[in-house]
């Protein structure tokens, strides 16, 4: 999952939404703390996604694309949200993102202290956290962000410092 | 170094969302194609009706005047289609860019509003007053009689200097506001941009 086909075809809309739409949903949550605003960074996302799916070139990864194009719009989003205040309470980012049945109270509270502390990162530290956590590769991660392997190794150490206080902080 | 394990909050983060979420992005997903759609159509559509009106009054009136007024009406909508057009371009563009380089493109665009807004802000009192006075010569020049019936009717010149005296005032209360918002704006933005350099020069 994640690459694209290989030929000259685009990836449907829809295809990326079955696939992509949880990940989307995830990058709105870091940084959008209030679930009401969160929909329309979700929807702008996914605009922006429509729009730059023509631009789509195979040889990158379908996923990588996506979340650079929707991490991006978020960063956008957030310098453009000058009329309040940048974080919310924590217990509102989940009401909108409730756990599975099977998912167990201290499951749903390690996720509600990780999406806080993720919230609360500086940006460059906030995006490399947030594509390990989605599981990027390395590379992936250095070619999406256009840094030096060497460099997004420092990023990545400070930003798992930064967030593990951050963690704690949220407990 | 941190003991953080992130292989397994990775397990916590991507926790798989429950069905009604999934379909609630399917549908949200849904209704920004169609509006997106609907929006090239309409663009489109509403190009084409406005052309066509231009050309009906310039046919019934076929003079050097409405050719010249019809002419320039069809330049205006084009060069606006296209600069929207270009501008929706480069932001794409930017957004499938590095980061890093995004904010730079953001912050020259915020700096280039906050300069078109002070400008606009100079000039539009001036320019109001400026562009009425000029009305007024011509209109006399020509003699079609609005000016003098103005001047003659003191209600009628009252309500008309109330009317371009709120247009002037909401005009600026509205240019001023769109400084303040951008200065904010371009405040985040060079801190955003002064993170990037302070992991850079972190190495």
């Amino acid at each position: 999952m994640g690459s694209a086909t290989g030929t000259t075809d685009l990836p449907s809309f829809e295809r990326i939404v079955g696939d992509y739409g949880p990940l989307i949903s995830r990058i709105a949550m870091t940084y959008e703390a209030d679930p009401n605003l969160r929909e329309d960074l979700v929807q702008q996302i996914m605009l922006a996604v429509w729009q730059a799916l023509p631009s789509f070139r195979a040889e990158a990864s379908l996923k990588t694309f996506v979340a650079k194009i929707a991490q991006n719009r978020a960063i956008s989003y957030v310098a453009r949200e000058v009329r309040r205040p940048p974080t919310a309470e924590v217990s509102e980012t989940l009401e909108a993102d409730e756990p599975n049945p099977e998912e167990t109270a201290i499951y749903a509270n390690e996720r509600e202290a990780l999406v806080a502390a993720t919230q609360r990162l500086p940006l460059p530290q906030r995006q490399v956290i947030f594509m390990v956590l989605e599981g990027f590769t390395y590379t992936e991660i250095a070619e999406t962000l256009e840094i030096a392997p060497n460099a997004l190794a420092l990023r990545l150490s400070r930003a798992k410092t930064a967030l593990k206080s951050a963690m704690e902080r949220s407990r | 170094m941190s003991d953080i394990d992130l292989d397994r909050l990775g397990d916590v983060w991507r926790a798989q969302p429950d069905p009604a979420e999934i379909e609630r992005l399917r549908r949200s997903a849904e209704a920004v194609r169609r509006r997106a759609r609907l929006g090239q159509v309409a663009d489109f559509w509403l190009a084409l009706l406005v052309s066509a009106v231009v050309l009906v009054l310039i046919l019934s009136n076929p003079t050097i005047a409405t050719g010249l007024v019809g002419g320039a009406a069809i330049l205006v909508m084009l060069f606006s289609t296209v600069r929207a057009r270009r501008l929706r371009m480069l932001e794409l563009a930017t957004l499938s860019g590095s980061t890093e380089h995004m904010l730079e493109q953001s912050i020259e665009r915020v700096r280039a509003t906050i300069r078109r807004a002070r400008l606009n802000l100079l000039t539009t009192p001036l320019g109001l007053p400026l562009g009425i006075g000029l009305g007024a010569a011509l209109d006399r020049g020509q003699g079609s009689g609005i000016y003098q019936r103005l001047t003659s009717e003191p209600l009628i010149a009252a309500l008309v200097a109330i009317v371009l005296l709120v247009a002037m005032v909401t005009i600026c209360t509205h240019l001023i506001r769109t400084r303040r918002v951008a200065r904010q704006e371009l405040e985040i933005l060079i801190r955003l941009r002064q993170a990037y350099e302070a992991e850079r020069t972190a190495l």
